[in-house]
């Protein structure tokens, strides 16, 4: 629909500018240098170029400004009607049709100068056609000065204009001046249409949006209608009576009782008959504004009697007072339910509801007996559905009380808060306890456990293997110590003191008191007083008999043990001797010394090879 | 406000302190502190990761199904504020953090009995094998040897007599 293309309308430039504008472009997007020595069908070529550019731009400037604007015969009549009261159709048509010559006129200049240009023989001739050329296209746009003035006006006021919807639920207040459209409108919706004690405040029509059994409503305000006759009507009663005609609306005929506006109620009526026929096919209201100042029962006989026979006629009459807000409610429900019925019924006289219609069916569920079963609604379902008829009174807002309180005022949010317990709305409530959330908790069940008793045998025993463990240690770090070169030797080397013995038993737990006729005692006296009397002698002809010492000096010695008589243990020394000779000559400490005083003899390493071998020289 | 759970080492994240990262399919994880937030971009499981109590409960180290840790829960339902409701869950909380406490004790304790028992019978070996080191096998007995030898003597004496 081209209801919002009025604001998409691209801006109309005035004259100087779109010649400037196309100028520019020309000489920035084209080529601008040519020399006289070019070859001729480059220089034509190159004016050639310029001529069409410009055209092109003319063009498709003018086309556009020709497809934004709309065409009167393709947009709603209501908006054609409107445009036509507000910038006068032919007027508007010709500005267009203006701009259309134009086009077609730059364009057969364009066309003419090309052809003359295959003519063009010089570069200063080119040139000169083109300058030619691009000044006819300017004339002709300097010509068109005042449609595009005009067009940029009505540009201008086009996407100011409210957006109604002609299609959808509307409501269309209408009346003499200083009535109290406005008032009704600013009372019902949102709009903020400006209301003074002068007559023709409004100047326009002016849309507002209400909401009523979750629809969305357009409230239409015009401007006052003077009781004259059609032909003498202004623009602004025009726009008006536009809107009487073409929208498919409500109308709420707002009448004031009290006659403050300046027309007596007779004047009122009278073109409230002379505007009729424009309410053929639309539902009607009556509004008798201002009843605060004067109720339709304190009127005279005769003036009661108008309103009594507009009831008759079936019209409904509602008294209102915009300043009290009485009756703006009922004004409201019962319009909207007039047209809301009208337009079901005009659909339904429609081709396009069989199509649905053939398609419901309403189910209702036969009686099984004679127990009546109405439908339940709750309270509370029945309370809102009042306030969607009937608007409750607005509640005090925070906002409100902070305005009264000025500093006083605290923001208390607690206050609304709706507890089980009213009194502990002001408590401070606890969150965290401990590291823990107190929300993640609940009641819980308290349950506890016995701790299990400790045994007690194991203790000696630990304590033993304790102590063994020590005494391993010990053992480990004195062998450590004893830092044995050489071959390790046998225990039974050694000889055994007999006090080392007896301490050591001891220590273990033996009784080693009186031990003088023990084994080990007896044979170590004996073996002592042998041994004193007798020297050693380091003599391998003797064979020691005597057996007396201890293991180690039972067995013989290395050199008299396997040799049967003196004559082999001679060859045996004299074996030792000889294998002896070698080492003794070398200097040799015993056959493991293999030790080279000198690994590298210089006489050896240095000089010629001249004679010798490695080992000497 | 609540404390929060720290996503890689499962500690309390208190308001205030840590950091948040939302991933893009709207996860978000909450860290106590720059170390769990840079394991977690190198990619590291905290399950395994020894320090975390998530890797502690994955193995088995610490008590994970019991009943006094159904107490504490995140329940996402509102619950109107009532004083004696408040008070009595604070009550409750003290007991149940005390029980919980001596529950993962036990739990520990018990975990660490088997060590126990088989440090016992290491004792019991090591008192078998290596007791010489301490005590000589015989120690005491000389005495019971000497009167048990004694003993003989005076019943041989005796049958001898007879």
């Amino acid at each position: 629909m081209a209801l919002y293309n009025f604001k998409k309308i691209m801006v109309v430039p005035t004259s100087k500018e779109f010649i400037d504008i196309t100028l520019s472009k020309t000489q920035r997007k084209t080529p601008t240098v040519v020399h006289k020595h070019y070859q001729i069908h480059r220089i034509r070529h190159f004016y050639m170029r310029k001529v069409k550019f410009t055209q092109q731009n003319y063009h498709d400037r003018l086309s556009q400004i020709l497809t934004d604007f709309p065409k009167l015969d393709d947009i709603h009549p209501f908006y054609a009607d409107l445009m036509n009261v507000l910038y006068d159709k032919d007027h508007y048509k010709l500005a267009l049709g203006q701009i259309n010559i134009a086009k077609n006129l730059i364009d057969n200049v364009s066309k003419d100068y090309v052809r003359l240009m295959k003519y063009g023989d010089s570069l200063y001739r080119c040139k000169q056609l083109k300058r030619a050329a691009l000044g006819r296209m300017c004339t002709i746009m300097k010509r068109q000065k005042q449609s595009l003035e005009y067009l940029e006006q009505v540009r201008q006021h086009l996407s100011r204009l409210p957006t109604i919807d002609p299609n959808t639920r509307t409501l269309l207040l209408c009346g003499y001046p200083n009535v109290g459209k406005s008032s009704f409108i600013n009372k019902v919706t949102r709009a903020d249409v400006e209301v003074q004690p002068y007559a023709f405040t409004t100047k326009s029509l002016f849309v507002g949006h209400m909401d009523y059994k979750y629809l969305r409503w357009q409230v239409v305000d015009t401007p006052g209608i003077l009781d004259h006759p059609l032909e003498e009507r202004n623009t602004i009663e025009m726009q008006a009576i536009t809107a009487l005609a073409h929208l498919r609306s409500a109308v709420l005929y707002v009448m004031d009782v009290s006659e403050q506006c300046g027309q007596t109620l007779e004047q009122q009526l009278e073109l409230f008959n002379n505007i009729r026929p424009l309410f053929a096919n639309k539902p009607l209201l009556i509004v008798a504004n201002k009843c605060d100042v004067k109720k339709i029962s304190e009127l005279t006989e005769e003036d009661q009697k108008i309103f009594a026979d507009l009831t008759a006629e079936g019209i409904s009459v509602i008294e209102t007072s915009t300043l009290t807000e009485e009756g703006v409610m009922t004004v409201k429900t019962e319009a909207c339910d007039k047209l809301l019925a009208h337009r079901v019924d005009g659909k339904m006289k429609g081709k396009k509801v069989h199509d649905v219609l053939n398609r419901l069916h309403l189910a209702v569920p036969a009686k099984r007996d004679e127990k009546a079963r109405p439908p339940f609604i709750p309270e509370g379902a029945r309370i809102g559905r009042k306030t969607m008829e009937v608007d409750a009174p607005k509640r005090k807002t925070e906002r409100d009380l902070e305005v009264e309180m000025g500093d006083d005022y605290i923001l208390d949010l607690q206050k609304y808060w709706d507890l089980m317990n009213q009194d502990e709305k002001y408590d401070v409530i606890p969150e965290i306890w401990e590291g823990h959330n107190i929300a993640d908790y609940i009641d819980p069940d308290i349950m506890k456990e016995e701790l299990k008793v400790k045994d007690e045998e194991m203790q000696e025993i630990r304590q033993l293997a304790k102590q063994i463990r020590e005494k391993r240690k010990l053992k480990i770090v004195c062998s450590k110590d004893k830092d044995v070169h050489g071959p390790r030797l046998p225990r039974t080397v050694k000889k055994v003191e007999r006090k080392t013995l007896e301490k050591e038993m001891g220590d273990l737990g033996l009784d080693m008191t009186g031990k003088d006729d023990s084994h080990y005692a007896v044979n170590a006296r004996r073996s002592r007083s042998v041994g004193v009397a007798k020297k050693r002698k380091r003599e391998a002809s003797v064979v020691p008999t005597s057996r007396t010492r201890s293991q180690s000096a039972s067995r013989p010695p290395r050199d008299q043990s396997g040799v049967r008589d003196p004559k082999m243990a001679k060859q045996a020394k004299k074996l030792m001797k000889n294998q002896q000779k070698d080492m003794n000559r070398q200097g040799k400490k015993g056959e493991a010394d293999r030790h080279v005083f000198d690994l590298k003899p210089k006489h050896l390493f240095s000089g010629k090879r001249k004679s010798g071998t490695n080992d000497h020289r | 406000m609540r404390i929060e759970k720290c996503y890689f080492c499962s500690g309390p994240v208190y308001p205030g302190h840590g950091t948040m990262f939302v991933r893009n399919d709207c996860k978000t994880f909450r860290f106590c502190k720059s170390k769990c937030l840079k394991n977690f971009k190198k990619k590291r499981n905290p399950r395994k990761t020894r320090w975390t109590k998530a890797f502690r409960k994955a193995s088995g180290k610490e008590l994970t199904v019991d009943n006094c840790l159904e107490f504490e829960k995140r329940r996402n339902v509102a619950v109107k504020y009532q004083r004696e409701l408040w008070s009595k869950t604070v009550e409750a909380m003290r007991k149940v953090e005390g029980i919980k406490r001596k529950r993962q004790a036990q739990f520990i304790f018990n975990r660490l009995k088997k060590g126990k028992q088989l440090e016992k019978e290491e004792a019991i070996s090591e008192v078998k094998k290596n007791i010489h080191l301490i005590k000589a096998p015989h120690a005491g007995k000389a005495k019971v040897l000497e009167e048990k030898m004694v003993q003989k003597l005076q019943e041989d004496v005796e049958m001898g007599d007879d």
